[in-house]
């Protein structure tokens, strides 16, 4: 019996030592270190998957947390001298917890809402492959809908990723974590598909290389602006706007390809003739050239997803799918469908939506900048909910509203400048609360512990000797 | 061009020429420094400007001993003749190979590299990278660096940098080299041009104080009449005389550059009185480190009064808070103990602060510029930098005291075990005062990004290293508490701890903010603070081996 007591008064000691506690602060800040740097070389949402909220994370908060309880019951019965110490660690504690509340029953989402749209979906990180079917070409039922982390669990030839249809099935077969678009014109021997022409435009202080495609052979002329010259694509009859313009016609059966040249200087004729690729021609503008680098007579726009090694701001998550014997990549956030002899899939891989409950429409959007430059000093969204009316929301000034609070995080603009999209991130935390109590009580617990511990033992000195 | 070149005074050319070989002028040409203009959404006197300018380009305060607002608008004045100075400053060996540029040069000719093949090409890789988003390895902010030297070039000699007069209408001032700058003021301008280019050449030649005074009046007149002019366009937009004056006087005065001198002077009477035990030198030395303080304190002011904000926004700020701080806690922790080497470590430690923020203006940017949008009117963002920034103030009084103590270690323990352990216990007092610090300020950051972003810890580097730091100190209190470190082992966590510290406050931008293959390379300093670093943990290890020895000495002995 004795014997046993002293076993677990071992354990007790053990796990309340201050050698433990040592390993596991030095433990916990080499974890986060690591973090950081998995976070400058990808990203944060890397870095959380890996490593905060990796096993050795929580097993090591897991140790923190048994450490601090066992130094408390250790020190028992408690001294007013104890004080500080006690509250600092029942603080740390305290937070650690609201942490855990918020990771498991928060939500931390974005919003993007157009001027003068209306959102009500907020966008989260959780990502969900969902399947709908319709038998009959029109109404459509959810097949399945499930969470997917691919980024921990890809899929792969050997271990697919499989959503069961009644009368086949989707096979997830690869995966690309950090995957770029790439997007190419290629020929096509479809004779509904429209030309497309690569040119280059240069002088000595210019050099323009650019891709013009009209979509089909019937698509409207396909105009690129680029400022002082304006370069056109168009089958039939094109009425010259007046500006400087190089205008491109294939000819009927699309073989050749003609051009002409319309200058904004009345005194100057429009110069026309043929050309073919690798040709170029003088354009009488400021020296420029105009060079007819590939041309195509029937194209479409291709992609394709490359590999990247790291995140950039343009990359994204792409699936490989395989359905009956169609083969498809496709990026985190799209829609496609697939056709089988009874049904009409449609796919959905990409971010959970989350409806907040009520729509929130973006009447207007502002930018301050600072005096004489281009530089956002400020920006404001105002918005229009039920039951609240017109509410600003800026920089620091959140909404709060049924459980969610929206912040002003960034904005999109179009190529003037002039903004379009104001971007919110909206978040419910039910750990706010614990959170703040144990940051206050760890602050309140060291001031005391090294600043008044000292006055306090006096004064229980001073009450025991009286 | 608003300049008419006849009417360019006769001798330019040859002050442009002259002023590279002689640098002292007895004339003063300060008037000028005090015109208002707008630059990077700020209104500034043109000093600030001028010097920012010349920085940036030349990498120096001065040229030839000339101060920049007589340099800078030279440029604007004679652009052909300084195209062809060596005024573009360019250190990154790589870059120069790329561009098959003298190795062994730092500084190169405007002309020299606007005309060099190879840089166009360099150029639009470095505009790839930027739409790309990509990190900029050292190599790329060094070509970053050089493309923003020399537009700034281009910009002065144009004259669309000098923005002295404000619009009728909007915001974006007017500038000398645009068309529509009023016709109005152009006389004025021109009557302030020539004036000034008199004062510079007369300055060269011996021509009596009285004529000096009476160029300098023509000068300040000629300033006066143009700003009176300029600001009549628009007075709603034209920012108060005195405003700009105190820029000026800051720009002149430089607190900090007195802050360190006092207190390195305090330091040698610390030093003496710590090893005779004269009072009076102990006196002396708390007398120049009060003037050196409130010299700190005055630029902090000013700073504040400039930029309408607490000075915490960039690595120069921080720097000089630091050493303020350390100053700070030193005095106190000296006051309380009264053991003189506090004293001295702190005011060691803040000298090498402020020598680091005034000698490396490359690496730490002291012109004042405007915030981020997130950053404005934000009081969470205010308390909790200026809160965890001071605690790193305690760290370094700790590291600095940890230095001297490991040398008394080293020379002889046993002598010194008194000393040593005082210095252990004043280490342990900084070391407390900065976990409290740097624990309320992490969780002050968890508030701001709360309040700004409802996310209370989004394990954003900085706050995590920041939180790494944190525990890295409290590892150190609870060994000591455990017994694992005596008072030898706490002088050398002291040292090694700041590692955390200096990760956390420079290496989370300029490490991890520049992508990590950018060790070794440099270009922001990165090889020096390792170096530093480096130096330390040597210093560290040499002291526990020196220790492990003179040990078994003793024993040996015995």
């Amino acid at each position: 019996m004795k014997k046993q007591r002293s076993i677990a008064e071992s354990i007790l000691k053990f796990l309340a030592s201050l050698k433990l506690a040592v390993i596991v602060i030095i433990a916990v800040g080499v974890i986060s270190a690591w973090g950081t740097i998995v976070e400058a070389r990808y990203n944060s949402e890397v870095a959380t998957k890996i490593v905060y909220h990796s096993i050795y994370m929580i097993v090591i908060m897991s140790l923190l947390v048994i450490n601090l309880i066992a130094v408390i019951v250790d020190r028992y019965p408690w001294k007013k001298h104890h004080l500080g110490f006690i509250l600092a660690h029942i603080g740390i504690i305290i937070l650690l917890i609201g942490s855990v509340v918020t990771q498991k029953m928060g939500v931390d989402g974005s919003l993007a809402i157009g001027v003068g749209q209306t959102g009500r979906h907020i966008q989260v990180p959780t990502t969900d492959v969902v399947v709908w079917a319709s038998y009959n070409g029109d109404s459509f039922v959810k097949l399945a809908e499930q969470e997917v982390d691919f980024f921990l669990n890809p899929p792969s030839e050997e271990k697919p990723f499989v959503v069961p249809l009644p009368d086949s099935e989707l096979k997830f077969i690869d995966y690309i974590p950090f995957a770029f678009e790439e997007r190419k014109t290629i020929a096509t021997e479809e004779k509904t598909d429209g030309p497309a022409l690569r040119f280059q435009l240069q002088n000595d202080r210019v050099n323009v290389s650019e891709w013009l495609r009209m979509k089909t052979v019937d698509d409207a002329p396909s105009i690129l602006n680029l400022g002082p010259a304006k370069i056109v694509l168009n089958r039939g009859n094109y009425k010259p706007s007046g500006d400087n313009e190089i205008v491109l016609m294939p000819s009927k059966n699309g073989k050749s390809l003609q051009y002409a040249i319309h200058s904004k200087r009345k005194e100057l004729k429009t110069k026309k003739g043929q050309i073919s690729s690798g040709q170029t021609i003088e354009t009488g503008w400021m020296g420029l050239k105009f060079r007819v680098l590939k041309y195509l007579p029937h194209a479409k726009e291709d992609s394709n997803f490359v590999a990247l090694e790291r995140p950039t701001e343009v990359t994204r998550a792409a699936v490989k799918v395989a359905f009956n014997d169609e083969i498809h990549w496709f990026g985190l956030g799209s829609v496609v469908r697939f056709f089988s002899d009874k049904a009409a899939y449609v796919l959905r891989y990409g971010n959970r939506q989350i409806d907040i409950g009520f729509p929130m429409k973006l009447l207007n959007f502002e930018v301050g900048r600072y005096q004489g430059t281009s530089r956002a000093a400020s920006y404001a969204s105002d918005v229009e909910v039920p039951g609240v009316g017109e509410v600003n929301i800026s920089m620091n000034e959140p909404l709060k509203h049924k459980g969610y609070t929206f912040y002003q995080a960034s904005f999109q603009e179009d190529e003037t400048g002039k903004p379009t999209v104001s971007v919110f991130s909206v978040n419910k935390d039910p750990g706010r609360f614990l959170k703040y109590l144990g940051s206050a009580l760890i602050v309140l617990g060291s001031i005391v512990m090294f600043y008044f511990r000292r006055i306090l033992i006096n004064l229980y000195k001073g009450r025991k000797k009286s | 061009m608003i300049i008419n070149a006849k009417k360019i005074f006769f001798g330019l050319l040859s002050v442009v020429l002259l002023m590279t070989s002689v640098p002292a002028s007895a004339i003063d040409t300060s008037s000028v420094q005090a015109i208002p203009m707008q630059d990077a959404g700020r209104y500034k006197p043109y000093d600030s400007f001028a010097r920012e300018t010349l920085l940036l380009l030349y990498g120096k305060r001065k040229y030839n001993k000339r101060p920049a607002h007589e340099i800078v608008f030279t440029w604007f004045l004679l652009p052909e003749a300084w195209a062809k100075k060596e005024i573009i400053q360019l250190k990154q060996i790589q870059l120069k190979e790329s561009l098959k540029l003298a190795k062994e040069e730092s500084y190169f000719s405007p002309h020299e590299l606007m005309t060099n093949d190879r840089l166009p090409l360099l150029f639009q890789e470095l505009d790839a990278k930027q739409q790309a988003k990509e990190k900029l390895d050292p190599y790329y902010q060094s070509i970053q660096r050089l493309s923003s030297q020399l537009s700034l070039f281009r910009a002065v000699t144009s004259g669309m940098v000098f923005t002295f007069v404000p619009p009728k209408e909007g915001t974006k001032w007017l500038s000398v080299g645009d068309a529509d700058f009023p016709k109005a003021l152009i006389p004025k301008f021109q009557t302030m041009t020539s004036k000034f280019i008199h004062a510079l050449g007369m300055g060269l030649q011996e021509v009596g104080a009285e004529k000096e005074a009476k160029i300098e009046a023509e000068l300040k007149q000629a300033v006066e009449e143009f700003t009176v002019a300029a600001r009549a366009q628009n007075p709603e937009l034209y920012p108060s005389l005195q405003d700009i004056s105190v820029e000026v006087f800051y720009n002149r005065l430089d607190p900090f550059q007195w802050s360190w001198i006092l207190y390195l002077i305090a330091a040698i009477f610390l030093g003496v009185a710590w090893y005779t035990g004269g009072k009076r030198t102990n006196q002396a030395a708390w007398v120049f480190v009060v003037v050196g303080f409130l010299m700190h304190i005055l630029g902090f002011a000013l700073r504040v009064y400039i930029a309408g904000r607490p000075p915490v926004s960039n690595m120069y700020e921080t720097v000089i808070w630091v050493s303020f701080g350390g100053m700070l806690f030193a005095m106190i922790i000296e006051a309380v103990y009264r053991q003189k080497f506090v004293l001295f470590c702190g005011a060691i430690g803040s000298v090498f602060c402020l020598v680091l923020a005034s000698m490396a203006p490359g690496i730490l940017d002291a012109s004042i510029q405007p915030l981020e949008p997130v950053l404005v009117s934000n009081f969470w963002l205010l308390v909790h930098v200026m809160t965890i920034t001071i605690s790193y103030s305690a760290f370094l009084l700790a590291f600095v005291l940890g230095d001297i103590g490991l040398g008394m270690a080293i020379i002889n323990e046993g002598k010194f075990r008194k000393q040593i352990s005082n210095i252990s216990n004043a280490i342990y007092r900084s070391m407390q005062i900065g976990v409290v610090l740097l624990a309320a300020g992490t969780i002050l950051g968890g508030i701001w990004a709360d309040y700004s972003w409802g996310r209370f810890w989004g394990w954003d580097p900085k706050e995590t290293w920041a939180l790494i730091a944190l525990l890295g100190y409290l590892a150190v209190l609870h060994g000591r508490l455990s017994g694992w470190l005596r008072d030898f082992g706490v002088c050398a966590s002291a040292v090694v701890a700041f590692s955390l510290v200096i990760m956390a406050w420079y290496g989370v931008n300029f490490v991890l903010g520049a992508g990590l293959h950018s060790y070794g390379f440099g270009g922001g300093g990165v090889q020096y603070v390792s170096g530093f670093v480096g130096i330390h943990v040597v210093y560290v290890i040499y002291a526990i081996v020196a220790r492990q020895k003179n040990k078994g000495k003793s024993i040996s002995a015995q």
